[in-house]
């Protein structure tokens, strides 16, 4: 208990420069016995225990992760979390007698087998996989321009006034003759382009 | 046990900060922050060590590699093979092939220029111990599609 004490202590001041003091609370969980992994460590405590088990099943604890809890995420900061993904079967225990002998030996298919018992997702699926993500976000955004003109409709409909007369092209037009008729603008403007001598537009 | 932990905890590094206090007083003229810079030679010196180091167990690899992806770097090779050697030691095939891609996320934008060579450097070593690369297992390309737990409502 001491050594392992020390041997902690040593690490934390010697390997990492970023360590904080939360490695040496309380809720860290001790490591566990190296041979045999599905048993429970004698060294948690019983209520660190009473609340970890249940949550995780009878996966095994294999680190601190990133925080001290034993959790299952996958993350691409952190590519080590604290806990295996799938709990110790059987056939994975199997699996684990023959990791212990030459890698060569192993098929592909079990190697593969080793990897998804202890991670949940490579990463590529976790982290550079499309999502079609896109695909959501463009539907939304079309979707929320098309409401947008319909509250535009809606606001034109019932709260604008009509548009006045003196828009129609008819005003406009008699209007134009009306400032033709009394000569305004004559040096510069509507009068000077009409040809009063032929009743036209001058060419 | 906590007692003790935090005790030595406190005089080590209490001790350390202490001495580092005492070397910048002597020295008024230049100014060093109270973290001395260790050199690229020292870092790569020291996780090799601790790698290579028969004591460490998987506990403390998972740690030292998650420490090691946290720094704006790729690991020189030589730290790489120690860490597969490490893992050959605790018998975790998984762990192996999980750092190999945690090492690829981290050339990220360099990727075709710094893996060849990576590959070319800790090729050696990955065919000894039988380790094969993401690559080869099929796992540079997603195989299984999952709903993003974020996704689920």
């Amino acid at each position: 208990m001491n050594e392992m004490a020390n041997h902690l202590v040593k690490h934390m001041v010697r390997v990492a420069p970023r360590m904080s003091v939360r490695c040496a609370s309380s809720s860290t969980p001790a490591r566990p016995i190296k041979s045999d992994p599905v048993a429970i460590p004698e060294e948690l405590p019983q209520e660190l225990k009473d609340s970890i088990y249940p949550k995780i099943g009878k996966r095994e604890i294999v680190g601190f992760g990133w925080n001290g809890l034993p959790t299952y995420v996958d993350r691409c900061e952190f590519p080590f979390p604290s806990i295996r993904f799938k709990e110790t079967t059987p056939e994975i225990l199997a699996l684990r007698e023959k990791e212990k002998g030459d890698w060569k030996k192993l098929s592909v298919e079990e190697k593969k087998a080793l990897y998804r018992s202890s991670f949940c997702q490579t990463f590529a699926e976790f982290d550079d996989a499309p999502t079609g993500e896109w695909k959501s976000i463009i539907g939304l955004a079309l979707m929320g321009i098309v409401v947008t003109g319909w509250c535009l409709i809606a606001v034109h409909q019932m709260a604008y006034d009509r548009l006045p007369v003196t828009i129609t092209e008819e005003w406009k037009e008699k209007m134009v003759e009306h400032m033709v008729r009394q000569g305004q603008n004559p040096l510069q403007g509507v009068s000077s382009i009409w040809d009063y001598e032929n009743n036209r537009w001058k060419k | 046990m906590l007692r003790a932990v935090t005790s030595r905890f406190y005089a080590a590094t209490s001790a350390a900060l202490r001495a580092n206090i005492q070397r910048t007083c002597a020295v008024q003229a230049v100014r060093y922050s109270s973290h001395v810079k260790e050199s690229d030679e020292e870092f790569d010196a020291r996780y090799e060590a601790a790698f290579n180091d028969p004591n460490t167990d998987g506990w403390l690899i998972r740690k030292l590699m998650n420490d090691l992806h946290g720094y704006d770097l790729v690991p020189e090779p030589k730290i790489i093979i120690a860490a597969m050697k490490a893992c050959r030691r605790v018998n975790d095939y998984a762990m192996a092939v999980r750092y190999l891609e945690a090492i690829k996320l981290k050339c990220d934008k360099n990727l075709d220029k710094i893996w060849p060579w990576m590959l070319q450097e800790i090729g050696p070593t990955l065919k000894e111990l039988g380790i094969d690369t993401p690559e080869e297992l099929g796992y540079d390309k997603p195989e299984l599609a999952k709903v993003n737990v974020f996704d689920i409502h």
